[in-house]
This record gives C-alpha cells, sequence and structure tokens, in this order.
C-alpha cells in the first residue's frame, strides 16, 4: 500500500488559518491606536485649557468666563467619551470574533484523527471560509455574504473589510485617489512601519493630473506641499516629476510617457491591494488557491489525464476520482502528479485478455452485483465479458 | 493555542476601553462639580480652579495608564500568535502557483460546487455577478431533483422519488452492478413492517414489488418474508439483523443514491472541490517542509511534472492504482508505460528497454530466472 496516514497533526494544520486571529489583531490595534489619537489630542486640549482658564482667573476674569471655559471643556469630553464608547464597540465586536475563532480552531484539537466524522464536518467548514474568501477577494461580495449567511459562519470571516478594500480599489480604477489617501491617513503609522510608498504614489499621481490639465502653477505648489518632504527617499521621483512639466501627456518620450499612461491607475490599485493585504497580515493570493493547488497535485496521477480510459467510475466498485471529475480537470491539467515510492494496486491482481489489470476480488464482486452466471466475470472499465479461466495473475513488487 | 487562549482572556478582560471610559467620566465629573461649585459660590472661582490643576493631570495620567494596559495585552496577544504560526508566513510567498491564471476554471468549480452542495441560492448569485461560467446544461436541474428525492427521504422518510428515479435509470444502474432499486424497495418493506400494524400493507409491498428482484435476490427475499414467521417476537428471532437499524439503512441507502446519481452525471460522489481542498490542507506542512529544505540546499526538483516528495493522505483518498517500476522507482506514464514479462512481471517501458541494451535476443526478468525476448512484453493497463 502506499503512504497512508490518519493523524491529525492540529498545529500543522493551522497554516492556512493564521489571518482567521491575525485579521481581527490587526484591526483591534487600529482601533486602539485611533483611541490614542484622541487621547493624545484631548489630554493636550485639556491641559491647556485648564492652564488658560487659571491663567485668566488670577488676571481677574469673572466667575462667568470660567464656567463658560469650563463648560466648554466639559463639552469636549463628553464628545471624547462618546468617540470612546464606538470604539468600544466595535472592540467589543472584535473580540467576540477572535472568540469564535479561537474556539473554531481549538476544535480542531480534539478531533482524534482525520477519517473522524467530526474532521469532516471542520473541514467543510474550513472550505466555506476559503470559499468566502476566494469570493471576496475577487470582488463578489453579494455572493459571500450570501453563503456566509447560509452556512452560518460570517463570525470566521471579514466581509467588511475586503468590501471596504473593493471598494477603494475600485475608486482608484476610476481614477479618483481622495478615498485611497483618506485610509493612508487612517493607518499613517503602519504605513510607515512597513516603508509603503502608498502615499507618494497617490501624491504622484495628482500631481500628474494636475500637469496633464495644464494646471502647472498649482502643480507646482502641490509638489512643494506633498512631494518634496518626500526628497530624502524618493528623490529620483521627484526630479522625475519636475521635468514632467516640460513634456506634453502625448510625449513619446519615457519616462514620461509611462508616468502619464493611464495603467498607472492600475498599478496603484494593485499597490493598494498588495500593500492592504500586508498590513492586516493577509496572503497575496486567495487561501483557496493555496490549499487547492497543494491538494490537486497530493491526488493527482499520471492516469487522470491519461487518454486511456482507467477503471475510474464505470462501476460501483470504485468512486470517481476528484481530478478526472469535471469540476477539477481541466484546473489540474498543469501541475505535479504526488509522488510515490510504492505500487499500490488492488490485492490479488490478475490481467483480463484485453491486456487491463483488475483485483481478483474486486472483477468477482462485480460479477456478483451484475448477476453474471458463475465463472464469468466482465471489464468494469470496458464492459467486455469472459470466463474467470482466462485470467492470469501478475505480479506488482 | 493553550497561550494564544490565555492572552486572549487577558485582552478580553483587562485590556480593553471600559476602564479608559470610566476614567474619563471620572475627569468629566472632576470638571462638573469644580463648575457647580463656582455656580454656587462664584468666589471660590480661584480656589477650585487651582484644585483642578491638581486633579486633573492626575486624572489624565489615568488614563493614560488604562491605554498602556491595553497596549501590552495587544502586544502579548501578537507575540502568542507569532509563537504559534511562526513557521508558516513562508508559503503564500512562494511563487508556485498554476492557478492564478485558470480563474475560470476555478469559478466553474466553484459553481458546480454550490449547485452539488444543494446553495442553489449562493449558486445563483455567484452566477449573476462573475458573469458566465461554464457548467453543463441542466445541472442545477438535477441536482433540485437529486435534494428532492433526498429530502422525501431524509425527512419524511417518503422513498418513493427515489424508487421511482431508481427504476427510471435500471438500464444505467444494471450496468454499473447497482443493486440500488432492490436496495430501496427493501427499505421500504422494512419501514412498512416495523410501522404499527404495518406487517399487512408489507406483506402485499413484498407480493407486489419485490417479486420482480425473484432472479438475483430470491436469497434476501426469503430472509425478508421470513420475517412474519416471527412477527410477534421480532427482536429474538434469527430475522432481527434485517431490521435492527431502520435509521442506519436509511442514511446508508441514502448515500448509496448520492452516489449513483452522481455517478450517472459523469460526477464523483463527494465534492471533488471538498476532497482537493481537505487534501490540500493535509498536504501542506509536508510541502512546505520541502519548500524550505529546497531553498535551503538551493536546488529544485528535477522532474517538474512530480512532486518531490511523497504526501500521507487518509485511506479512501486513493482514487487511482499507482504503479511504481520496481527497477527504475518512476510511476509509469502514457509514455513510459508499464509492460508485462510473460512470466508475469510487470517492470516499466523504459526498464525494459535497458535490460534490452547488449543482448538483443533475450531478456531476463529481474525478478525470476525467466528469459524472454523484448517482443513477447505486452503492455497493460493498471
Amino acid at each position: 500500500m502506499s503512504m497512508s496516514t490518519t493523524k491529525l497533526n492540529a498545529e500543522n494544520h493551522l497554516l492556512l488559518d493564521q489571518p482567521l486571529l491575525r485579521l481581527p489583531h490587526e484591526l483591534l490595534r487600529k482601533n486602539f491606536k485611533t483611541a490614542q489619537r484622541y487621547f493624545e489630542r484631548e489630554q493636550k486640549e485639556l491641559k491647556d485649557g485648564i492652564h488658560n482658564v487659571a491663567k485668566d482667573a488670577l488676571a481677574g476674569a469673572s466667575p462667568e468666563d470660567s464656567l463658560a471655559s469650563l463648560d466648554s471643556m466639559i463639552n469636549r469630553m463628553q464628545g471624547f467619551k462618546r468617540k470612546l464608547e464606538g470604539l468600544h464597540d466595535e472592540e467589543k465586536t472584535l473580540h467576540e470574533h477572535s472568540r469564535k475563532r479561537i474556539a473554531h480552531l481549538q476544535d480542531l484539537y480534539s478531533i482524534p484523527s482525520l477519517v473522524d466524522e467530526s474532521y469532516d464536518k471542520w473541514s467543510r467548514t474550513r472550505l466555506d471560509r476559503l470559499l468566502v474568501d476566494f469570493l471576496l477577494r475577487s470582488g463578489y461580495g453579494n455572493s459571500a455574504r450570501q453563503l456566509a449567511e447560509e452556512k452560518g459562519i460570517q463570525d470566521l470571516v471579514d466581509v467588511d473589510v475586503f468590501i471596504q478594500c473593493s471598494r477603494i480599489e475600485a475608486s482608484l480604477r476610476n481614477r479618483n485617489v481622495s478615498e485611497c489617501l483618506a485610509w493612508c491617513g487612517e493607518n499613517k503609522s503602519s504605513l510607515k512601519k512597513i516603508n509603503s510608498t502608498l502615499e507618494f504614489e497617490l501624491r504622484m499621481q495628482q500631481f500628474i493630473e494636475l500637469v496633464r490639465d495644464h494646471r502647472h502653477r498649482e502643480a507646482t505648489a502641490y509638489s512643494k506641499k506633498f512631494l518634496a518632504p518626500q526628497g530624502d527617499k524618493h528623490l529620483d521621483d521627484i526630479m522625475k516629476a519636475a521635468a514632467l512639466l516640460a513634456f506634453m501627456p502625448t510625449t513619446k518620450c519615457q519616462p514620461y510617457k509611462d508616468m502619464y499612461s493611464s495603467k498607472r491607475w492600475e498599478f496603484l490599485a494593485t499597490t493598494f491591494v498588495n500593500t492592504h493585504h500586508t498590513l492586516y497580515g493577509l496572503p497575496s493570493r486567495p487561501l483557496l488557491h493555496i490549499a487547492l493547488s497543494a491538494g490537486l497535485s497530493a491526488l493527482k496521477t499520471p492516469s487522470c489525464h491519461s487518454s486511456i480510459a482507467t477503471s475510474s467510475n464505470a462501476s460501483t466498485t470504485t468512486s470517481l476520482c476528484p481530478i478526472c471529475s469535471t469540476e477539477l480537470n481541466d484546473l489540474a491539467r498543469n501541475v505535479p502528479y504526488a509522488h510515490h515510492v510504492r505500487s499500490s494496486v488492488d490485492p490479488d491482481p490478475v490481467v483480463l485478455p484485453n491486456n487491463r489489470i483488475h483485483g481478483r476480488e474486486k472483477l468477482e464482486e462485480f460479477a456478483v452485483k451484475l448477476g453474471l452466471p458463475a465463472g464469468r466475470i466482465r471489464d468494469p472499465t470496458t464492459g467486455d465479458e469472459w470466463d474467470n479461466t482466462t485470467l492470469r495473475k501478475v505480479f506488482i513488487m | 493555542m493553550e497561550s494564544i487562549e490565555k492572552e486572549y482572556e487577558r485582552l478580553r478582560k483587562k485590556s480593553n476601553l471600559s476602564k479608559s471610559i470610566s476614567d474619563v467620566d471620572k475627569c468629566i465629573q472632576l470638571l462638573q462639580n469644580a463648575r457647580q461649585a463656582i455656580a454656587n459660590d462664584p468666589s471660590s472661582a480661584r480656589v477650585s480652579i487651582a484644585k483642578l490643576q491638581q486633579t486633573v493631570p492626575a486624572a489624565l495620567e489615568k488614563i493614560k495608564d488604562d491605554e498602556k494596559e491595553i497596549y501590552s495585552g495587544l502586544s502579548r496577544y501578537g507575540r502568542a500568535l507569532d509563537k504559534t504560526f511562526k513557521a508558516t508566513t513562508t508559503y503564500s510567498t512562494n511563487d508556485y502557483d498554476a492557478l492564478s491564471s485558470q480563474s475560470d476554471l476555478i469559478k466553474r468549480a466553484i459553481a458546480m460546487h454550490l449547485i452539488r452542495e444543494g446553495q442553489f441560492a449562493a449558486a445563483s448569485t455567484f452566477r449573476e455577478e462573475a458573469g458566465p461560467i461554464d457548467i453543463p446544461p441542466h445541472l442545477t436541474t438535477e441536482f433540485v431533483e437529486m435534494y428532492e428525492i433526498l429530502n422525501a427521504m431524509r425527512i419524511h422518510r417518503n422513498l418513493g422519488p427515489a424508487i421511482a428515479w431508481a427504476r427510471s435509470k435500471s438500464t444505467e444502474l444494471d450496468h454499473r452492478g447497482s443493486n440500488l432499486e432492490f436496495d430501496l424497495c427493501r427499505l421500504q418493506f422494512v419501514w412498512l413492517f416495523l410501522e404499527q400494524d404495518g406487517q399487512m400493507r408489507a406483506f402485499h409491498y413484498a407480493r407486489k414489488e419485490l417479486k420482480q428482484f425473484q432472479e438475483k435476490h430470491l436469497d434476501e427475499i426469503e430472509k425478508l418474508l421470513g420475517a412474519f414467521a416471527f412477527q410477534t417476537r421480532l427482536k429474538s428471532s434469527p430475522y432481527a439483523p434485517l431490521f435492527a437499524d431502520p435509521e442506519k439503512c436509511f442514511n446508508d441507502v441514502a448515500n448509496a443514491f448520492t452516489k449513483e446519481f452522481c455517478s450517472l452525471l459523469g460526477l464523483s460522489a463527494e465534492s471533488p472541490l471538498y476532497i482537493a481542498a481537505t487534501a490540500g490542507a493535509i498536504a501542506l506542512p509536508t510541502l512546505m517542509k520541502m519548500a524550505a529544505i529546497m531553498k535551503d540546499k538551493k536546488t529544485g526538483w528535477s522532474t517538474v511534472n512530480e512532486l518531490p516528495a511523497e504526501i500521507a493522505l487518509p485511506p479512501g483518498y486513493q482514487f487511482h492504482s499507482i504503479f511504481v517500476c520496481p527497477v527504475s522507482k518512476d510511476q509509469t506514464t502514457e509514455s513510459n508505460p508499464p509492460m508485462m514479462l510473460p512470466c508475469g512481471h510487470v517492470i516499466a517501458q523504459e526498464s525494459l528497454q535497458r535490460l534490452a541494451k547488449g543482448s538483443a535476443v533475450t531478456i531476463k526478468c529481474p525478478y525470476c530466472p525467466k528469459e524472454s525476448s523484448l517482443a513477447q512484453a505486452i503492455r497493460v493497463v493498471i
């Protein structure tokens, strides 16, 4: 027999599931950073406020003035509190997602083996998750949402995150940078940490559009404001941008032709999606691709795309190979097949007069099911019938 | 996973914004108290404000401490994630991906999966969103029928639709060696027999419907009818096992029905997408280990057509016979097929040709003393 296993190593098995916990964690961090930003601002405001009101009081301001100042401080703080409460609600949702996801992964640890029924169930949920992930990445938000709802896995998938991502991606394809710039603003510190050039590229595009419109004066002002501060990192690009002023949008001269090209929007959209996924710890490819390319190879045999039919689906004694099935056959055409070091055939192999090899027991079992007269056998693949005296033993080492 | 759970609990209980909110509230309270004091007694304004200069910074300091607690909780949880998933960052970046360019085929696989799993609503939304997908015509209609029959069987214990279907496909089913129709009718008999006062109906059913199976299944029919002799004390009779677990019978027959139904459509009984994704998840750790080793040693694998290491899958994940030539250790393929020598030993064609080199007349079998000629070797299909 070829190598087979029923052992489930949960730790290793969770390779595909890292983003499940990473994403809510990243969102929690982002949520917290927003809270922190608010706090920095409010703490300064309040300290200054108290300081000023004290100073004014000493300088002889009326109690009414003090009261008015205090009222405005109270108002501000109440606004701050409301914002925090909003963030706290978001935090609770994210904690709840994390809890459900940890429990889902934890379930795997209590499954005794790969052949246990509970593993089957777990693996089906995993497939549903991978499908939703794929649908979201492909921009099929409605399908994704519907499947998640039908399967009751809304807490295990991140529909909203991907929908926001698709929306910004689409806005870039529609030649609009404002949404994406706002996103960059929200994630400023994380983007800095991964040395992202996304914001610079967006600013550059804005500049190019101004030049394209012959608004050179505005373009120059824009570049002073948004490009020049990045001089230490992007000096080359900034020089190119400056030179762009001398070229018409119709130029054939490189690199200015490319800078004017509409393909640059495509580039921005892809850069945004990649940056987005990196930031949230999401793999660049759909998880379904990763699982499927591994799975197709692990299952594929040289017979799966052979022109000679093998006994895969002609009788009840065997079940159809998933790689040979319509769904996957073409898809698996270009993946490598599995490596085997030992043969694996039905016990007691015999060769039929048509040179096809089957297990003797299987043939006999099939003959009974067919109700053939005693001593007759039928090739399950081709349907030819013979006397069982024509069978010859073969040796598969 | 344990450290993740532990850090998560800490995060949820301690490192959340609720404490910040209550400390902000305290801060507001300080301001309001001062306001109240000044409103009540305007002459106390300076004193109250001076007090605020002490108390507010202290209150703000507390909010800052609350934030530190959240920050540390988040970092600790992050580190727990890093530790558990440490080995797993590489796979997504590798370029071994034959699928990115095949999105139409993936979409087809998904659409067919949703249909065969009975997710008809999601399937139709998907087809609206994803545009034209090339799936076999009538596939949805077929599976709608399949689920109707299955639901009748599973939920309403009504075997009628299934029997009618099996009867309409009896030629094809016979050809496959399937006894589905008989299995369904037998279960119908058992189900009737077990019903309150159902024996009479079971008897009539047997006379009317089981007769046609006499030729092939006489033994089993006799056993079923033998139960009538013991109808008052069936449980202690030799026929008890036939009637013992009708729930399981329904389940088995439903599975057999699904398998036959899909087979006649040329599809496997289990969703191929499910099998492949599951096999993939099982295979991934091995594949990643391999990728890491090859990256370390800066080697590729010699045959692009074949994975570099064996992957262990559960039994039931093997669908074809595998033949590995005992001489060359290669799997046989269409261009290097298995050849049988007159003695019955099988080796790969290339190995055979290598054996024939030198002596054009006879080849000695590598596994027995028998000699033969190249022309006597027969190509076999395994």
